[in-house]
């Protein structure tokens, strides 16, 4: 069986270098990349579309429909980390611990009992260490700068670079760094498990929504220039507006999927305590 | 202003320079943390530093701009770098690693 795949992996070895002797020279001015698409893409992307930054507006208007399958790659990566890893159904574990915080007295529970009811005790992790003020304070300090930067960078994806998926990952690591530097219920407690998993199609439905919006005002899929009747502007500065629409979507799918995988990864579907 | 332009950027890279050096000679885990989260934290400062004064040369509203998003990363490399170090010294202690001491073999 061994021997069969190498021989099948060794011959689709040799088509691929076989076909990519035919490939153009790398970086070759006459190849056809070069001489009639990018310098299209570099002189008429401001004109159409009234976007400076032309890796923007290529990724999000001239190539729409590939952009909008590869955030629903992202989306499915989330849903299939989530349907393979969730444990579901309200199975509690063994045993819990709880720590009284004014002490510092460990208390460990078996199934079926509970803590007096008072706010001095704190659900810990099986693996539990003491807090460390350096890390927590240094992390509550950074994350909701991270965060501002992540909408800039969604925001500015129009004139700088950045863009939906560049934003959205940084807005996801902000939350998975509260998940490190406190614990996951704590992120959980910010960024609930039901907000993520509606959240995350809800971004992609935005950007498939714009689409099917400029379907329903007379044009073709994603053709952005038709928004301008709904948003009062002229089509190129539409198509500017359109973009950034799909690239709110794109951010929170992105952002969500980030967390998500996260959260079934890092606790094994449990949802119950984190790394 | 180029002269200090200038000697900014070379301190900055001698003590990035140190850094990695350093990271290569140093014993053991701790230690060589020791310049990876000092030397570097140091010599970005100032290699930024320097890159945002060369900024201002020509000076308008947007290269002033420019110079204070410089700025702003150079106060969260502050935060960060540091932040990040004790995270991983406080990783190597919780797991058990002990400490280099003299007369020993360099791992």
């Amino acid at each position: 069986m061994k021997i069969i795949g190498l021989i099948i992996t060794i011959i689709t070895g040799a088509f691929l270098v076989y076909a990519a002797a035919d490939f153009p020279a790398w970086a070759d001015p006459n190849s056809p990349a070069s001489t009639y698409l990018s310098p299209y893409f570099i002189e008429n992307s401001m004109k159409d579309t009234s976007v400076p930054n032309f890796v923007t507006s290529l990724l999000a208007d001239y190539r729409g429909f590939d952009t909008m399958f590869e955030t629903t790659v992202i989306f499915t990566a989330g849903l299939v980390c989530f349907i393979l890893l969730r444990i579901s159904g309200g199975k509690e574990p063994e045993t819990s611990h709880y720590r009284h915080v004014l002490t510092g007295v460990t208390v460990t529970l078996k199934k079926g009992h509970k803590i007096p009811e008072s706010e001095d005790f704190e659900r810990i992790d099986d693996l539990w260490t003491p807090p460390d003020l350096i890390i927590k304070t240094g992390c509550r300090l950074m994350i909701p700068f991270i965060q501002l930067f992540g909408l800039y960078v969604i925001a500015h994806g129009h004139s700088s670079p950045g863009g939906g998926f560049q934003g959205g990952v940084i807005l996801g690591a902000s939350i998975i760094l509260l998940a490190i530097s406190h614990d996951l219920r704590t992120a959980l407690e910010k960024m609930r498990e039901k907000v993520v998993a509606i959240l995350c199609p809800i971004g992609v439905s935005i950007y498939a929504g714009t689409g099917a919006l400029c379907l329903l005002l007379g044009v073709n899929f994603l053709d952005y220039s038709a928004l301008a009747s709904v948003l009062h502007v002229d089509p190129i500065a539409a198509r500017s507006h359109g973009i950034f629409m799909v690239e709110i979507g794109v951010g929170i799918a992105v952002m969500t999927t980030m967390i998500w995988i996260y959260n079934n990864i890092s606790s094994a579907g449990k949802y119950n305590q984190g790394l | 202003m180029d002269i200090l332009v200038c000697i900014l950027l070379f301190s900055g890279l001698f003590f990035l320079t140190a850094g990695s050096i350093g990271i290569l000679r140093f014993p053991d885990f701790y230690s060589r943390l020791h310049p990876a989260g000092k030397l570097d934290t140091l010599g970005t400062l100032l290699a930024l530093l320097g890159l945002a004064l060369f900024n201002l040369q020509h000076f308008s509203l947007g290269a002033l701009l420019t110079s204070l998003k410089i700025m702003l990363i150079i106060i969260f490399v502050f935060v960060a770098s540091p932040t990040a170090t004790h995270a991983i010294v406080d990783a190597g202690v919780r797991a058990g690693l002990a400490p280099w001491t003299k007369g020993e073999k360099r791992r």
